[in-house]
């Protein structure tokens, strides 16, 4: 705790510094007054830098460069989670922790609005509340989404699984989760300035008039991406250079390709958000006109940079889902994974077609109409490579023999059944005919929500499930794992499937109020999230339990064949005592004379 | 697998689609009160066929490998397979980029067309959007109006911009909308076919659907469809009502 609390010092004197410091003496030498965001805006890079070195850089890196002794940052037991820690597994659980504590922040805030909803007219929160409330929880979600799977199980699982004693770039992967500490402050301190109401995507104009919360939205989006452009490039190096020998392309894990072609994404698509993002700022503070159309601005160009982006994240967020989807069900289907190389192709299809496809986004904006066959054309396009995961998945299913534990649930039943719906309801949502009446329309709210949270949100838990044994050494509860699966899995659906209907039926999205004629659908749904929450709640709370009181798990509880279920449970810091030999395809259940890996004896001489 | 459990296996399949194609049918729409939305609904139904068989494929599948499940318990033996086939993949990437490209021409390209339909227009209507109301005006007889008053069966140009934020034209009944956007004139053809009002029926609102602040949800306006007399004469109405010297 003492290098949090160093960093918050040092940060908190970088922003009086950087932000009142600058402007009293820009004041003094003559120059103008500073608006209050100019001053935030001005003092944060100060900030973020005083944090950073307060948190571990200056000890652990910096000192260095200048030829000063490195000084050790780390702290023995839990304390090493809240210091400067380079161990990609310890990097691991601070990404899942912090995120799934995160999801359950924001997903108190949908409990909310869907309290203000479940009645016309206005009961809890006034209107600029709920936009505010609307808009955080967009924001702290998307973050979720981009994180949770790949920064967490990533981070823990790609090194073992690839045979690697850690992370190609350990001191940037620290940097990579220490800059998240700031987003969140940024976006729990924005409310104090009055918030911003625009959802997550920040469509100028409105972001450009709104309170100065909008600019520390800015700024911790920035922030956020920065981080999520190191950690892409980590894993692409890490994979590409680190795996153990043996380990081909062709023998690698799918949850491993699966964030090797989602890091792809993320190193190459996250600074067109940023750029998006500080041309608004820019406009906002030193009279730019990028957007600002009385000034020969275009609205309109904002969305084009910032869906050239946030398309390409929704595959950054599901991509690593349909890895840990196909990963868990090989290994319980216990059967090799079916047509392996065609779901490889089906990754890179997408990350081949993903940034053609932004502006199905905007069918609606007034944008030419000669780009909606293209844009059309494009997305429906994409689901030809999504097919192909589609396709390992069920042929594993049809050829292997289940055992149906709780990951197996979540990933088989949960994760196909949701990912389906949202897949299917994508189309609807891709063709223009149909689009022009579901675009911002409570539709595509749960089209969405069925991809991210019915498709990664499940993938995750099935996730949190299968690696739970690694990752704490201990085994999670086995029947009240599946049944928070079917808790889960009913209340969701009961939740989301309905809004189909609310869209097609005319209730658009980000709205506190709506026509009273919606009423009854919309209390159901209401009733349906809070059930949904609570099992959500109870499955955390279980897992939690288990984290600190359940039986020891032996080291590959699942009689598993990749890598990271050959070492101990939970792995030793430098996970294999010497590199593993890979001599053959990662999932050979069935297949006498074949293996994965031969491991070192410990201390062996390879 | 045994022979039965695959004809078992496709029966399901088959009953499956069959019944989301049949439930393709059912009338699960709000009113569709303009040409626009005849098309959009068509499309909708259309784009619900073609689903079935793909969900009823996934469905299937799931039945099939629970139903053989090996419980809970210790890991079971592993699954003995032979080994792919290879045309079993190629078949589904053919099947699969076969049905996408099916559904870019229909409903796609197809319904892009007939969603468009004539560029010409018999009546025009200008709607100004301002942070959280609508202004309405006829420019061809000098009207201005906060409802939206429309002629059935005539088809109506609006022309749509906005004096401050985004801001979007939405009649869920029409199934179509275009955004407001400032310093751009957008463009929205419609053909309303039935006579309706939005204080009858609330798919015939006009209601703005793109976020644009505090009052964004309740930024809506009266719309009536009328017969093309009661059109004429309201029109009249109005423009004897103005008061001489305004604008």
């Amino acid at each position: 705790m003492r290098f949090v609390l160093r960093g918050l010092t040092w940060g908190a004197l970088g922003y009086l510094g950087g932000g009142p410091g600058l402007a009293a003496l820009v004041r003094w030498l003559g120059g103008p007054a500073w608006r209050l965001e100019t001053v935030l805006t001005v003092g944060y890079p100060f900030a973020l830098a005083g944090w950073l070195a307060g948190i571990g850089l200056w000890d652990a890196w910096a000192r260095g460069w200048f030829g000063l002794a490195v000084r050790p940052v780390h702290a023995p037991g839990w304390r090493r989670y809240f210091t400067f820690c380079t161990d990609h597994k310890v990097i691991g659980l601070q990404y899942l922790v912090t995120f799934v504590g995160l999801f359950l922040l924001a997903g108190a805030m949908a409990l909310l609005m869907r309290v203000e909803l479940a009645w016309p007219g206005r009961s809890v929160v006034g209107p600029a509340a709920f936009n505010q409330i609307m808009s955080l929880h967009g924001i702290v979600m998307i973050a979720v989404a981009v994180a949770v799977v790949l920064g967490g199980l990533g981070n823990y699982l790609v090194p073992l699984m690839i045979g690697a004693p850690d992370m190609a770039f350990p001191r940037v992967n620290a940097l990579s989760y220490w800059l998240v500490p700031p987003v969140a402050l940024l976006l729990l301190g924005a409310q104090l300035v009055g918030g911003f109401n625009t959802g997550w995507t920040a469509y100028p104009p409105l972001s450009e008039i709104n309170p100065a919360g909008q600019a520390l939205f800015i700024l911790a989006v920035v922030t956020f991406g920065l981080s999520s452009i190191l950690g892409g490039i980590n894993f692409v190096v890490t994979i590409a250079r680190l795996r153990a020998p043996g380990m081909t392309w062709g023998r690698l894990p799918i949850f491993v390709w699966s964030v090797f072609a989602a890091s792809l994404l993320s190193f190459t698509f996250t600074q067109y958000l940023a750029a998006a993002l500080l041309m608004v700022l820019l406009d906002r503070q030193v009279g730019m006109a990028f957007f600002h159309f009385a000034r020969q601005g275009t609205p309109l160009l904002y969305q084009h940079v910032f869906w050239f982006y946030s398309h390409p994240a929704v595959y950054i967020m599901i991509l690593p889902a349909f890895g840990v989807a196909l990963e868990v069900i090989a290994h319980s289907a216990r059967t090799p994974l079916y047509a392996y190389r065609w779901a490889v192709g089906g990754f890179l299809g997408i990350v081949g077609l993903s940034p053609l496809v932004w502006a199905h986004h905007m069918f609606t904006s007034g944008m030419r109409e000669g780009l909606h066959a293209p844009f059309l054309v494009t997305t429906e396009a994409i689901s030809v490579p999504t097919g192909l995961v589609f396709l390992s998945a069920l042929g594993t299913l049809w050829r292997g023999r289940l055992w149906l534990r709780t990951p197996m649930l979540f990933a088989g039943v949960g994760f196909l059944w949701n990912f389906l719906i949202g897949g299917l309801t994508g189309i609807f949502n891709a063709d223009v005919a149909t689009d022009l009446h579901l675009h911002d329309t409570y539709f595509v709210v749960s089209h969405f929500h069925y991809t991210i949270v019915g498709g990664e949100i499940f993938a995750l838990f099935a996730a949190l499930y299968y690696w739970f044994p690694k990752l704490t050494g201990r085994m999670y509860h086995e029947r009240l794992g599946r049944l928070h699966f079917w808790w889960i899995f009913l209340a969701y659906n009961a939740t989301f499937l309905p809004m189909f209907w609310l869209g097609l039926h005319g209730m658009n999205r980000r709205i506190g109020d709506y026509p009273p004629a919606l009423a009854g659908v919309n209390l159901f749904v209401s009733v349906a999230a809070f059930l949904l929450g609570a099992g959500v709640l109870a499955a955390v709370a279980s897992l939690g339990q288990a984290w600190v009181r359940g039986q020891r798990a032996a080291a590959n509880p699942w009689q598993a064949t990749t890598l990271e279920w050959q070492v101990p449970s939970p792995p030793p810091e430098h996970n294999f005592p010497a590199p593993p030999q890979v001599v053959g395809p990662p999932y050979p259940y069935g297949q006498p004379g074949l293996r994965h890996a031969v491991m070192p004896a410990a201390g062996g001489d390879r | 697998m045994p022979l039965t459990d695959r004809w078992l296996a496709l029966g399901l399949w088959v009953v499956l689609s069959a019944a989301g194609i049949a439930a393709a049918r059912i009338d699960f729409f709000p009113p569709a009160g303009a040409r626009e939305a005849q098309v959009a609904d068509a499309a909708f139904r259309l784009l619900m066929r073609l689903a079935a068989p793909v969900f009823a494929l996934v469905v299937t599948v799931l039945v099939v490998a629970l139903a053989r499940r090996r419980g809970h318990g210790d890991p079971p033996p592993d699954a003995v397979v032979g080994p792919e086939h290879p045309a079993v993949p190629r078949a589904w990437f053919g099947l699969t980029a076969a049905l996408a490209a099916y559904v870019i021409y229909n409903p796609g390209l197809v319904g892009i067309h007939e969603m468009r339909g004539d560029p010409q227009a018999d009546v025009v209507v200008r709607v100004d959007a301002t942070s959280w109301y609508w202004e309405v005006t006829y420019p061809e007889s000098g009207v201005r109006s906060r409802e939206v008053v429309l002629p059935a069966g005539r088809r109506v140009r609006v022309e749509i911009t906005s004096r401050d934020v985004l801001h979007s034209f939405w009649i869920p009944a029409f199934r179509t909308k275009v955004d407001a956007v400032p310093g751009l004139r957008t463009v929205l053809l419609v053909t309303p076919t039935t006579v309706a009002t939005s204080e009858t029926h609330h798919a015939y609102r006009l209601q703005c659907a793109e976020l644009c602040g505090t009052g964004h949800d309740t930024m809506r306006a009266t719309v009536r469809v009328v017969d093309e007399a009661t059109f004429r004469r309201w029109l009249q109405e109005q423009r004897r009502t103005a008061r001489p010297g305004r604008p």
